[in-house]
């Protein structure tokens, strides 16, 4: 390929590019809005999974509740509760289930070097820790099936820690509850989470099962948490869940009272919906920016054309071909899209990375977890470029077509 | 060198319709210094727009160095431009943002010379124009005089054999006038052919034939 005139048209954008300036500045302007807007879509979509999963992605979890139907012979308004038998019952019958663990919980003090708080106390196994997100902070661990066996260890919510610790690790130390000491295993690492009950996990205590059960003797268990191998099975589990406790409670599957359930995956699905609608709202209102942007470079790029008008008919007198002349300006369009471009996508990764240095404030779970960490993603750029690349070949083809018809007479008389 | 045989150009405006020649028949030999004169509306610059390839003509048939001109396509004609024919206008029309430099190289651009002939090519035509130390300037740096020198030089850059000139003087004073004219003998004189636009009777007195138009005809 000959470059001699791809070069030349460079030298004379490169002369004339103070005249470009604005639509320059316009495309960087556009390109800055758009990514940003992309960015933080895609970021809050983001971290509403993240937040989410704070809780606990793929996971069901069920409550005994009362029977508000009569179910063979016996009256409804019977309290229906949970045992732990029941984990092994469920799990023996339903072969969907992944992980099962019980839960039950206390308000209680919980002291420590002299200083005493009240938080919940819960009393679970080891499954619960994946199912519920509890990772811990370097150089500790969650309850083990070792645990299991009645062993007196906890792991701690990171606030419960720096309640009880300062800033000291919380590791090895002992905790006591109802005159009981507990050795702390594990401290739960910093995360956001948007869901909870009985308040934020890093201000809970977790016991293994038999240990709690020796600070709280009631025999029933608050809830139980289910795992499902594919979260498509959530609804068949809910189902066969009723069923098997309505069979062995003796209570109408259908009674909506008896049990009730909190189903995260249905959740976390309208949830999803909800920010990829926000998401693809942004993205839609950054296009249409573009578009703009674009029309108004056309316009520019007729207006540039218009205002060379003599300078074409200058080229075209003294030889130059349709194609010299759609070739320049096509390829100043090019140079203009490239350049506010280049430096909009520049400056909207520098600023969203310098975003993403803005710390969360774990404590007080906020708005700014969703609108401090925007993110660039492959498919953003991708479709970014593409869309891009289509507004910029219309924007610079019709000007640039428009040129090369001028008629060199006309043009050379123009002023 | 170029041949016309009953040119004829005719320009419509609606309903209307103007008739600038009128079956003009003309023959230029080549190496001829021929200056076209005649009124103003006389159909001059038609005629030469027509010889220029710039336009074309409603009827007749036209031949240039020997190949018949009607019917080609604007990029042959644009081919025809830059290789056979140099323009020289009345108002220099150089690029104001290039450099005298930029503005001789650019016929030789469009031709797809390679950078060794045309810097070669540029400094000889520069030198040959005297402007060589200005090379850098751009055309609002220069004098009217120095301006159309350089689209002196533009005209020959691609060595064409046929110059075409529209009141090369037309807006210069009489020394850089006298300048300009010296250069076109010169050229003239090494055998180029040149057709000129003039007023001036003076002026086409360094022709070796004048041609004169009245309403689209040659009247001598």
């Amino acid at each position: 390929m000959n470059l001699t005139l791809p070069r030349f048209f460079w030298s004379e954008y490169r002369k004339r590019r103070k005249k470009a300036a604005l639509i320059t500045f316009a495309l960087f302007w556009g390109t800055l809005s758009i990514l940003l807007l992309m960015a933080f879509g895609r970021g809050m979509n983001t971290q509403f999974r993240v937040a989410f999963s704070g809780l606990g992605e793929t996971l069901i979890m069920v409550y005994g509740g009362q029977t508000s139907l009569p179910f063979e012979g016996l009256p409804k308004g019977r309290p229906i509760s949970l045992y732990p038998e029941d984990i092994d019952y469920l799990q023996d019958r339903i072969p969907e289930i992944r992980l099962i663990a019980p839960e039950s919980y206390s308000y209680l003090a919980v002291s420590a070097g002299g200083k005493e708080i009240n938080r919940t106390v819960h009393g679970t196994t080891s499954e619960f820790g994946v199912m519920r997100t509890q990772v811990p902070q370097l150089g500790g661990r969650f309850l083990n099936a070792d645990d299991a066996e009645g062993r007196k260890v906890a792991f701690i919510g990171w606030k419960v820690a720096s309640d009880l610790f300062g800033g000291d690790d919380a590791v090895g130390r002992t905790i006591v509850i109802n005159r009981i000491p507990f050795t702390v295993v594990g401290v739960l690492q910093k995360k956001i989470q948007d869901s909870m009950y009985q308040g934020p996990d890093a201000e809970q205590v977790y016991l293994p099962f038999h240990a709690y059960r020796q600070i709280d003797n009631r025999r029933r268990i608050n809830q139980i948490h289910i795992m499902p191998h594919d979260a498509s099975q959530s609804p068949l589990i809910e189902a066969r869940v009723k069923a098997l406790l309505g069979r062995k409670y003796r209570f109408d599957p259908d009674d909506r009272y008896a049990t009730s359930f909190w189903n995260t995956i249905e959740d976390a699905k309208e949830g999803m919906a909800i920010f990829k609608g926000i998401e693809i709202f942004l993205g839609l209102i950054g296009g249409l920016t573009l578009l703009i942007g674009a029309v108004g470079v056309t316009n520019l790029m007729y207006a540039v054309a218009k205002e060379r008008t003599k300078e074409i008919g200058i080229k075209l007198a003294i030889g130059a071909r349709r194609r010299t002349i759609v070739g320049q300006f096509f390829l100043e369009t090019v140079f203009v899209f490239a350049k506010g471009t280049f430096w909009g996508f520049v400056t909207a990764f520098n600023i969203v990375h310098l975003i993403r240095l803005a710390p969360i404030n774990y404590d007080s779970f906020g708005i700014e977890a969703y609108l401090l960490r925007p993110e660039f993603s492959f498919q953003i750029t991708v479709t970014y470029l593409a869309v891009l690349g289509v507004l910029c070949f219309l924007a610079g083809i019709f000007p640039a077509l428009r040129a090369s018809r001028a008629n060199p007479i006309e043009s050379l008389r123009y002023e | 060198m170029i041949e016309l045989d009953g040119i004829t150009k005719v320009y419509k405006t609606g309903s209307q319709s103007l008739e600038a020649l009128r079956g003009i028949t003309l023959t230029i030999g080549k190496g001829e210094f021929v200056s076209v004169m005649g009124p103003s509306g006389s159909g001059k610059s038609t005629l030469m727009n027509i010889v220029g390839c710039l336009d074309t003509p409603t009827a007749g048939g036209y031949r240039l160095d020997g190949d018949k001109v009607a019917g080609l396509t604007f990029d042959e004609l644009a081919a025809v431009r830059n290789r056979k024919i140099g323009f020289v206008f009345q108002n220099f029309n150089l690029l104001p943002y290039a450099t005298a430099w930029e503005n001789v190289e650019l016929p030789m651009l469009f031709d797809g010379k390679n950078g060794k002939k045309r810097r070669e090519r540029v400094t000889e035509l520069l030198n040959a124009v005297g402007l060589y130390d200005w090379r850098e300037h751009r055309p609002t740096e220069l004098s009217g005089g120095q301006q159309q020198r350089i689209a002196l030089a533009r005209a020959l850059a691609n060595d064409p054999p046929i110059l075409l000139a529209d009141e090369p003087t037309g807006n210069l004073d009489s020394k850089s006038g006298e300048e300009i004219m010296a250069l076109l003998t010169d050229l003239w004189r090494g055998g180029r052919t040149i057709v000129m636009v003039t007023h001036n009777d003076h002026i086409a007195a360094c022709s070796g034939r004048t041609i004169r138009l009245f309403d689209g005809q040659v009247v001598s």
